[in-house]
Order: structure tokens, then sequence, then C-alpha cells
């Protein structure tokens, strides 16, 4: 068989048989897990940087807005920043502007706050609900969070997400409004972190961050180019470097889930770069022939 | 290796190898797990809105507190239901233009600030805007090429004047960075998807089986 015959077979290659392989670069790093050095990029040190110099009188919100569907790209974003805020004693307000994604909210607010609490010494080490934290839960549509905490941040979520009246829980006690935040991290599969900037930042001057997944990544970059966003991660590398700033800054060494897929991504990378070269050789070559 | 006992774990397990088992080709198992993902998602929703919203914002305040202002918004909501009813269907108009009016009226001004002249700025070559960018000594050769290439898009998208002479040269320049663009957006789409399938084997492997750490 000549070449020129092999490079036009190959372009007729089952996708199934393309799936198979692709599994099998993804699987067997996992299995088999080799160290990859992870580059810490400008955005994701940036974000980090603004988090790290956040005052002791100003507060963090969380935007939990990752579904199920974005899950693996978000989730080690919202670990990394919860161990970054807790491990420097930094006052937490968790929220979601959607339904779904308030229990896996909870679920890494759960496992952060165990990690941590699991290695106490004091009461002054542990991270405690109501003094360091709060998760404000849900309160929809998404406009009325966002244009109306910039006014009273209990009169919009008068009830926490376990129904607790939140102006009597002691960390809202020195936080009223925008004024009161010094930063706000949207973890986001759509648009959101947009409608953060247009409504939040553009009306009450509220510095935003967004982590968002890698599809969506093109159509904010022009964000964080103008200054609009302050920081920004975008997929599940940007969760990596995330993890690398808190593990090398902090020393804090746990689970690094990002970090951990980041030689099936490169390898599937690399499957897919070939193909497509394959794909378009035989293309060519069969143009050529007719 | 060590399996999982817990049973939620096995449900999400086998859940997830029906759902990609769409990638053999479409089946039941598939469709099986897609209603099943879409009626509980809808279900949590609907349920989460009636006892986290309707009751405690609404129902409570107006039936139980005797708050009678409140009667409106609820008359107002109402209104929806009469699309199911043909003779009155009309009323529902109100609802939808009292929600679209507070959108718009709350969106247009800032969608002008956020997404035009902010971005507007971000192109624009001023001493100011080549320190605020802050990309380093690649800055201002990058702040030339974003310029150039914002110019070029645009009057490729100029269908006014046949793209005959400079404007010809300006659009063919304008499809490169159309085309790097979609480029990235591909590269990134590849990554998204692969990061997903990653993130369903981490659990399957390591949650489910035992097999990774």
């Amino acid at each position: 068989m000549k070449l020129t015959d092999f490079l036009i077979k190959l372009t007729k290659i089952d996708r199934r048989v393309i799936y198979l392989i692709l599994a099998a670069v993804v699987i067997l790093p996992l299995i088999f897990p080799t160290v990859e050095r992870v580059r810490v990029m400008e955005p994701v040190e940036k974000l980090f940087n603004a988090v790290d110099t956040i005052p002791p009188h100003k507060a963090l919100i969380i935007d939990f807005d990752y579904e199920p569907q974005t899950q693996p790209e978000l989730e080690p974003m919202g670990i990394a920043l919860l161990r970054h805020a807790f491990a420097r004693h930094i006052k937490v307000l968790i929220l979601s502007l959607y339904v779904q994604p308030l229990g896996l909210a909870q679920k890494a607010l759960t496992q952060v706050t165990e990690e941590f609490n699991s290695e106490a010494t004091s009461r002054a080490d542990s991270i405690i609900y109501g003094r360091d934290y709060v998760f404000l839960g849900w309160q929809p549509p998404p406009l009325i969070p966002m244009l109306g905490m910039g006014v009273s941040i209990t009169n919009v979520y008068q009830h926490d997400y376990y129904g607790n009246k939140t102006d009597t829980l002691e960390i809202m006690q020195g936080i009223k409004n925008y004024n009161d935040i010094a930063l706000l991290v949207s973890l986001s599969g759509s648009s959101l972190p947009k409608s953060w900037v247009a409504y939040s930042q553009n009306r009450f001057g509220v510095a935003v961050a967004a982590g968002v997944t890698a599809v969506s990544a093109a159509d904010f970059y022009q964000f964080y180019q103008t200054g609009q966003f302050t920081g920004l991660m975008t997929g599940m590398k940007g969760g990596a470097e995330y993890e690398e700033m808190v593990e090398s800054k902090l020393g804090i060494k746990k689970k690094r889930k990002a970090s951990e897929a980041l030689p099936s991504l490169t390898y599937a990378h690399l499957v897919i770069i070939i193909f497509i070269i394959i794909g378009n050789i035989g293309y060519f070559i069969k143009r050529r022939s007719k | 290796m060590s399996i999982s006992t817990a049973p939620w774990v096995w449900i999400s397990a086998l859940l997830s190898i029906a759902i990609l088992s769409f990638l053999y080709r479409d089946n039941p198992l598939y469709k099986f797990a897609e209603h099943l993902f879409i009626g509980v998602a809808n279900g949590y929703a609907v349920t989460f809105y009636w006892h986290n919203i309707l009751v405690p914002a609404l129902f409570d305040p107006l039936f139980r507190q005797g708050k009678l202002l409140y009667i409106i918004p609820f008359i107002i909501g109402l209104l929806y239901f009469t699309r199911f009813i043909p003779k009155i269907s009309w009323l529902v108009r109100i609802p939808i233009g009292i929600t679209i009016g507070y959108y718009v009226g709350a969106s247009i001004p800032a969608s002008i600030q956020a997404y035009i002249i902010k971005q507007i700025q971000g192109t624009i070559l001023t001493p100011y805007n080549f320190q605020t960018w802050n990309a380093g000594t690649m800055g201002v050769i990058w702040s030339v090429i974003l310029f150039i290439g914002v110019l070029c898009t645009l009057s490729y998208f100029y269908f006014s004047k046949a793209h005959k002479g400079i404007l010809g040269t300006t659009s063919r320049v304008g499809i490169i960075f159309v085309m790097i663009g979609f480029g990235a957006a591909f590269g990134y789409t590849v990554m998204a998807r692969i990061s997903l399938l990653i993130g369903r084997l981490q659990f399957l492997l390591g949650d489910w089986l035992g097999i990774i750490h």
C-alpha cells in the first residue's frame, strides 16, 4: 500500500476508534501520574495577589455558579480560593445565582472547612460558620442580588442558606454593602461574570474577578485586558495555576484535582492535534488526486 | 483498588456510563439517563422556588401576615396563567411587559457602559492605555496589533462598499484576525470538553473504582 493511500484510509477511520485512543491517553496518566510543572500565568497571579491583599476589615464574595456540567473545571478553582481565603483568615461570603450550584457550593465548603478544622488546635484556628464565612444561598433573579447588595447585603439575603437571620451573624456586623467587599469572584460556566461587571462594578465600583470554563474563555479575555476583571482563571489549567500558587506561596499541600489532570489534558491535546494534521494531509492528497 | 460501597456513588457511576454510551451510538440507556437528569434538575428547581421564594417572599406575607400590598405582585404573577385561557390570553402581555421593561431599563445603561464604552477605551491607543495594560515589554506591540486587528476586522464587516483597494486589503487582514479568533475559541473548546471527560473519569476511577487516589 502506498503512503498516500494509507493516509487517505486514515481519514476514514471510525470515530469510535478515535474515542478509544482518546480514552486511553486520558486514563493512563491518571492511573500512572507524572509530575507536570504548572507555570502560573499573569491573570491568575493577579487574582491571587488581589485575594492575598484583602484587608481584615473587608470581605471576599465568591459566587459559586457552576453546575454538574462544568464542575470538573470550576470546582478546583472554588476549592483553591476557599483554601487561600481561610488560610489568610479572610471573611468569605458565598452565594449562588442559580439553584443547581447550591449543592455543589455546599460540598466545596464542607470539604475545605473539614480540611482546616481537622488540623486546628484552637477555636481561633478553626473555621467557624457565621464568624469566618457565611453561605448566603440563592436569591432570584440574578439582577436582584447584583444591584441590591450595593445598598444592603442583609436586605437582599435576609436569611442564609440554613435559615439563620443574616443580620444576627457575627461576620455580617462589619459588612453592610459593596463598600465592605474587597473583591467579588464569579465562578461560572455562563456569562454571569460579565453581568457582575455591568451591574455591580459599573454601578457600585466593586472589584470583580472571574473563574470561567475554557470553552467561554475567549469571551472573557477582553474584560481582563480592559481591567474590568481584576484577575481571571480559565478552564482546568487556570484552576491548576491557582492550586500551584496556594501550595507554593501558602504551603498548603492538599489534593490538587486540576493539577493531577494536566498530564491527561496535555496528551489528549497532542492526540487531537495529530488527528487534525493527519486529516488535513489526507484531505489535500485526496483533492490533488481528483 | 477499593470499589466504593456507597449506593449514591454507584448510581452516579452507572448513570455516567449510561450517558457516555452515546459515544457508541444513541440508545435507550442514554435516553433514560438524559431524561432523568432533566427531570431531577427541574423538579429540584420547582420545589426550591416554592419553598425558598414563593412561600416566604409572597404567600406568607400576603396570607399569614396580612400585608395587603403583596396582592399586586400576586395578581400580576397570576396573569401569566391566562396564557392557558384563550379568551383572556392577551392579559399575559402585562407581566411580560413589566418584566421586559424592568430588565431593559436596568440593562441598557449598564451594557453600554460595560460592554461598549469600556471596550472601546481598551482598544484606543493612549499612553494611559499602555500603562494600565501592564503587559510587560511586549505591551506596546500588542496594543498596536490589537488596534490594527479591531479596525481591520470591523472593515471586513462593512458591506456598504465593495471590498476593493484599501478596504480589500484591510478586510483580508481582518479575515486573518477572525480566523485566529476562531482558532483560539476552538482550542479552548477542545480543552473544555477534554476537561469534562477527565472530571468524569476521575470520579469513575477514583470515587467509584478506587483505582486512583
